[in-house]
């Protein structure tokens, strides 16, 4: 009889030993898998900084993209179209955003229809926050580059049909004389039908030259000699000589469709985040205590004041912090640019006007890794430096707003 | 400081700032307002029908066409569209494939690691490892894509993989992994957060019956967040499918139907970037149509992996509210 219980203890107390050493033994094991995280990570960094350090210069942060010339390219474009496109994004997707929030949390109707309407935007919001970018960069396209077809499509050598703040002239050479060491040089005049890519002179006209002096050009038949006086030969040319078209942009200048540009990527990354910021502001919203509401109630405020007076500021804090994440979630985004602005590595004129295309941060990475000439794979790397620090800065902006005010809001 | 004095006594705020008007009129503005807030939810709505029309009326333009048959686009196992020679096959398994290989590969790596990492910061992990392994997830969540693409093709690719047998530069395996680390951070933190939605009951009632740690975190909580886990792992398999530039940059443009991982792999997505970067597709060619053919496929996978996921995350809410 004394044997069992001895038996059992040792068996429960052998039992119970295994039992406590899988316990343990699991939980090293989760130690070193989580390990794993930080492993990835910091060669992740390593690997960044090893490649991407020799390139960082003041060269590389101010010059443009040079093809085939990797020492002398620079990433300048890119980082002011990654500075506007983020600005344009915020400027769209923000009140857009927040407004659809406000909706959702505090003006919860009445009416079935209407209810119903809410539970539909908000089941669309949850399956919008999961639609893949490029989906959303080939509506870009389809919705902003080319706008449903609804206006004709912008081709080369036609001009928009809807179109601001361009000035168009015809260009051209003037007469030049190699033996008599007179340059032609180029003079222009403001086109009256714009759009014909060219116009035929016929007859004299008065034109602009590249020092912003106007005179008549004078224009001369093919089987007429030459003028002799070089003064007169400077403002001369054949009869029938065709100029070309081209054209001065304001800052202005907007045209429809919106073709391939600065305007139309960031109007597609603001549908990209749209929901992010929703699904944000509403939790920062829902986090704001019933008791604030009801004491604005109580004052006789309608619900738009007490919104506008106590809800918001007091979830201000949790929306900023938001749309600062889903904004640093755009700035790294490079899927839709490529889509709607092409993978494009610089331009001649840089980014003078929002129908301007420009280069990106995320798109020169892009274009750089996957370039055949292996030395721009270094300059990958230093791009990736400057976007992880531009990120960085944006989410201890973030954390910093949280941070005072999570502080300030102890106060009450 | 004397803007402080104000915004901390937010009631004196509120009176200052509004002028006194009529019940009528402040019901007028606010009937005003709630058109324009209106306005902001339709706009979502419209993003949503605005994709579906695009996508059947654009996609027609391929599916219509005389060249093709639907029959073969569901079976062929060949797709040339995007070369420039050659005949014309146009059979979608090859990116189909292509893009759950890698899923596949990366869901391998993520759901594993993602999920017991959640356990450990869940069940496990001391405050001083949490303050570490926090952040360091939350900073590998907010590494953007491309980062991880080149992380992919320069180190994943050559040093990681190239020793371990024939791989070629761009390959299914390197896009995978890299596919694998970004939803790491999204897995443990959906499962974390189902972890930890499991009520202290349940795990008290388990330790007093003299369970370990283990055996309450297997047999108890992990059951219970069973759902939740579920919709974790869905979340990041939409992810992954849709996952565009690590594939665009490591996985090579070459669509493939096999299932070696050292191939290349072209997957959905990738096939979309590289045609829609290219100079010579413009509207009205069959290689542009064909773009929106795929993302109609592409777009209706995620819709329906988010609406299971929506359902399961939905019940499991039920359980515990």
């Amino acid at each position: 009889m004394s044997q069992i219980p001895d038996q059992l203890k040792h068996d429960s107390a052998g039992r119970n030993e295994r039992r406590s050493r899988k316990s343990n033994s699991f939980a090293v094991i989760c130690l070193l898998i989580s390990g794993l995280v930080i492993v990835i990570l910091v060669t992740l960094l390593t690997t960044i900084l090893t490649k991407g350090a020799g390139s960082l210069n003041w060269n590389f942060l101010t010059s443009v993209h040079v093809e085939n010339q990797p020492e002398l390219s620079g990433i300048w474009q890119a980082l002011v179209g990654s500075m506007v496109i983020c600005l344009i994004c915020g400027l769209f997707a923000l009140p857009v955003g927040i407004g659809t929030a406000i909706y959702l949390e505090e003006f919860k109707p009445k009416q079935r229809t209407m209810r119903r309407f809410q539970g539909l935007v908000q089941l669309n919001i949850n399956n919008l926050a999961g639609i893949p970018s490029i989906v959303y960069g080939i509506l870009g396209v389809t919705a902003f580059v080319y706008m449903f077809g609804l206006f004709d499509r912008i081709q080369v050598n036609q001009i928009p049909e809807y179109e601001m703040g361009a000035e168009y002239f015809y260009q051209v050479n003037t007469i030049s004389n190699r033996r008599q060491g007179i340059q032609g040089r180029f003079v222009s005049f403001p086109a009256k039908d714009p759009s014909q890519p060219t116009f035929e002179i016929n007859e004299p006209i008065e034109v602009t030259d590249g020092g912003g002096q106007s005179f008549m050009l004078n224009v001369i038949a093919d089987d007429l000699p030459m003028p002799t006086d070089p003064e007169l030969l400077e403002r001369t040319v054949r009869r029938g000589t065709v100029a070309s078209r081209f054209a001065r942009y304001q800052a202005s200048h907007f045209h429809l469709p919106l073709g391939k540009s600065i305007l139309a990527a960031g109007l597609t990354l603001a549908l990209v985040i749209l929901p992010i910021i929703i699904i944000a502001s509403q939790e920062a919203i829902r986090a704001v205590p019933n008791s604030l509401r009801e004491a604005a109630f109580g004052m006789g405020a309608t619900r738009w004041q007490v919104v506008r007076g106590t809800v918001l500021p007091s979830a201000l804090p949790g929306i900023m912090t938001g749309a600062i994440l889903s904004m640093s979630r755009a700035v790294g985004e490079a899927a839709p640019i490529i889509a709607v602005m092409g993978g494009i590595l610089g331009t001649t004129r840089g980014l003078s006007n929002l129908m301007d295309a420009s280069p990106v941060l995320p798109v020169t990475i892009y274009k750089w890794s996957s370039h055949q000439n292996v030395a721009y794979e270094n300059l990958a790397a230093g791009a990736i430096i400057v976007l992880l620090v531009f990120l960085l800065l944006m989410n201890s902006v973030a954390i910093w707003i949280r941070y005072h005010f999570e502080r300030k809001q102890g106060a009450f | 400081m004397a803007g402080m004095n104000v915004e901390s006594n937010p009631q004196e705020l509120i009176l200052s700032e509004f002028r006194l008007r009529s019940p009528g009129a402040a019901r007028f503005h606010q009937s005003l307002v709630v058109t324009v807030l209106i306005g902001c939810a339709l706009i979502s709505i419209l993003t949503t029908i605005g994709t579906i029309v695009m996508l059947i009326y654009e996609s027609s333009g391929f599916f219509l066409n005389e060249q093709i048959e639907i029959g073969k686009f569901l079976t062929d196992t060949r797709w040339t569209i995007g070369q420039t020679q050659g005949e014309i096959r146009y059979g979608i398994w090859p990116l189909l494939s292509g893009t759950f290989r890698i899923t596949g590969i990366a869901l391998l790596f993520a759901l594993p690691t993602g999920l017991i990492t959640a356990i450990y910061l869940s069940e496990y992990a001391p405050k001083k490892v949490r303050a570490v392994l926090k952040p360091a997830l939350e900073v590998l969540a907010g590494i953007p894509t491309v980062v991880l693409g080149f992380f992919a093709v320069t180190f994943l690719t050559p040093y990681l993989l190239a020793p371990l047998g024939d791989f070629k530069p761009f390959n299914a395996a390197s896009a995978g992994i890299a596919v694998g680390i970004l939803c790491l951070p999204l897995v443990t933190s959906l499962a974390e957060d189902a972890l930890q939605a499991v009520p202290r009951s349940l795990r008290e009632g388990a330790y007093g019956l003299g369970s370990t740690r283990f055996e309450v975190t297997i047999k108890v909580v992990l059951p219970a967040a069973l759902s939740g886990i579920v919709s974790a792992f869905l979340l990041a398999l939409a992810r992954a499918v849709g996952e565009t530039m690590v594939v665009a940059l490591a996985a090579g443009s070459t669509p493939t139907f096999t299932l070696d991982p050292r191939e290349p792999s072209q997957t959905m997505t990738g096939f979309i970037v590289e045609t829609i970067n290219s100079e010579s597709v413009v509207p009205g060619t069959l290689s542009y149509y064909s773009i929106y053919a795929v993302a109609a496929v592409l777009f209706l996978i995620t819709m329906l992996i988010t609406i299971i996921g929506q359902i399961i995350r939905n019940r499991y809410r039920e359980v515990y509210q």
